[in-house]
């Protein structure tokens, strides 16, 4: 497996948010997790960025354990809820982050970029900066600043919580072909029911910090706790 | 006929922001080319020619430029060097009400602070002579009225640094800063990195028309260089006034030449600086 998560607990003083975590995940495969909000996804999300330290448990990435390593150096990348970008630089040098951050040479930025921002479908913005830029196109860069890193694993929590419906269908879309493109390994963190089905290889369902993974759609499906069959009964009541 | 409200403000802003301030520069020039004055007997450039070839107008803008920039550098860079090491601290209530208290103390205040402090008779120089660091007060090392002006440039960053402490951790909030560093960081970014790409640019970025605006402030600040300066070269503002309030009747007219030759000088530094620019691409 390339990602496991091995029994991970994290409390904040007494209370535990999240609870003997175990999962794990193929590379190239992106498991999307539903859960309401204070269930503890951001802090699942943020444990195995590094972010926050676990109080016990292991993670192992592609069969190294990665529990201690400084978030700088486990190429995970975490994406904020909102479109994250830095203000002070134009959507280009926001995609280009990384890279010179990692030191690359110019002319291999440049050709990066250019091809990421034309795989956005953002050609022309390339000099913009973050406030000229529309919600959808910001969370556009910040997917492609995330991306042309090469990360080991991306973590999306609620990527298109901010977006319009018409616009969040069109990133779902481009999420799904990105991540054809590129070989994204990825953890896809949504409270939207029908996002998480679409977006996922796999499913899981959080509640009260504990995470159960379903062997395959069906099951997810299956489950009355997963709100899906609520949902189906809502939606055929209205035929 | 009915005055729309915007025409009022813009009235309102001429009435009381540009007339005062046009008038006064008018009275100036006029003063500094012999057309009114006492003394005055109709237009010419002697005044003009005279502080020019005296060269004391430029000697006096040299080292009031050096002071401010010495004292806004010390206070900016150590105002952001506190934000960076200290905001968490700096967010709890005691730390952030004292971190006001001296932005309510006026510049002469902190100029007689600074003189009883660090003059030859004051509280450092009393100190040292009881520890026997010094056997009489003209060995004590000169702190105030001194060449290099270290009295001016301390009072100076006492009276700003807090206040660009207050600014910077206002902008790293409302920029968000902590969640562009840790965003920084999972994209693969050393501390050292976030500081230098995200934190520094962030927030210089944000506050730079304030930071020029107090450098432009502190070269033309008056009290703290009365108390505290030297006889010469002095500080512009002080020059100014000392000239204008001359008996030599020929001198007002020589302040009036320094005052429009500043006046103009920061106009048009303001002017340059906050003509609108293009975005500039951030390249590196």
């Amino acid at each position: 497996m390339f990602l496991e998560v091995q029994h991970i607990v994290k409390s904040f003083g007494a209370e535990k948010v999240v609870k003997d975590l175990s999962f794990s995940l193929q590379a190239k495969q992106t498991l999307s997790i539903l859960g309401k909000s204070g269930c503890g996804k951001t802090t699942m999300l943020k444990t195995i960025g590094g972010l926050i330290s676990p109080d016990s448990g292991k993670i192992l990435l592609n069969g190294v354990d990665i529990t201690e390593t400084k978030p700088e150096k486990r190429n995970i990348v975490y994406l904020y809820q909102e479109d994250l970008l830095f203000p002070h630089l134009n959507a280009f040098e926001n995609i280009a982050f990384g890279l010179r951050i990692k030191k690359i040479p110019e002319g291999l930025i440049k050709e990066k970029v250019q091809h990421m921002l034309h795989s956005l479908e953002l050609e022309g913005q390339a000099d913009k900066m973050p406030t000229q830029l529309s919600g959808g196109q910001r969370q556009r860069v910040s997917f492609g600043r995330a991306i042309s890193t090469n990360p080991s694993l991306l973590l999306l929590d609620e990527p298109f919580g901010s977006l319009d419906t018409g616009t969040r269908q069109r990133m779902q879309e481009l999420f799904k072909k990105l991540t054809e493109e590129f070989d994204i390994t990825s953890l896809f963190v949504t409270h939207d029911l029908k996002e998480a089905v679409l977006m996922g290889n796999q499913i899981g369902f959080m509640q009260d910090g504990v995470l159960k993974v379903y062997e395959d759609k069906k099951d997810f499906i299956q489950d009355p706790q997963t709100g899906v069959q609520s949902e189906i009964e809502f939606w055929g009541g209205l035929k | 006929m009915k005055i729309k409200k915007p025409n009022i403000g813009i009235l309102l802003f001429v009435l009381v922001g540009v007339v005062p301030f046009a008038a006064a520069f008018v009275y100036a020039l006029l003063y500094s080319f012999g057309v009114i004055g006492v003394a005055n007997n109709g237009f010419t450039f002697q005044f003009w020619e005279s502080v020019l070839a005296s060269g004391t107008f430029f000697t006096s803008l040299r080292y009031s430029f050096m002071i401010a920039l010495v004292a806004v550098l010390i206070s900016v860079g150590g105002a952001l060097w506190i934000t960076l090491k200290f905001r968490e601290q700096l967010e709890k209530r005691f730390l952030s009400f004292i971190i006001y208290l001296p932005l309510a103390i006026p510049g002469i205040v902190t100029g007689f602070f600074t003189f009883q402090l660090f003059s030859k008779g004051g509280f450092f120089a009393r100190i040292s002579h009881k520890l026997g660091f010094i056997t009489e007060a003209s060995q004590f090392p000169d702190l105030v009225n001194d060449g290099l002006a270290i009295g001016i440039i301390f009072s100076f960053i006492t009276m700003i640094m807090p206040f660009f402490v207050l600014l910077f951790l206002n902008v790293y909030k409302n920029e968000r800063v902590e969640e562009l560093s840790i965003l920084a960081q999972s994209l693969g970014a050393s501390a050292n990195q976030i500081t230098q790409r995200v934190f520094l640019p962030i927030l210089i970025k944000k506050t730079w028309v304030l930071i020029v605006l107090y450098f432009i402030f502190l070269l033309g600040a008056y009290e703290v260089p009365l108390i505290l300066g030297q006889e010469s070269p002095q500080m512009l503002s002080v020059l100014i006034i000392q000239e204008i309030k001359q008996y030599d009747l020929d001198k007002i007219s020589e302040g009036y030449v320094v005052a429009v030759l500043y006046t103009l000088i920061v106009s048009i530094a303001a002017i340059v600086l906050f003509l609108p620019k293009k975005n500039r691409a951030y390249a590196n």
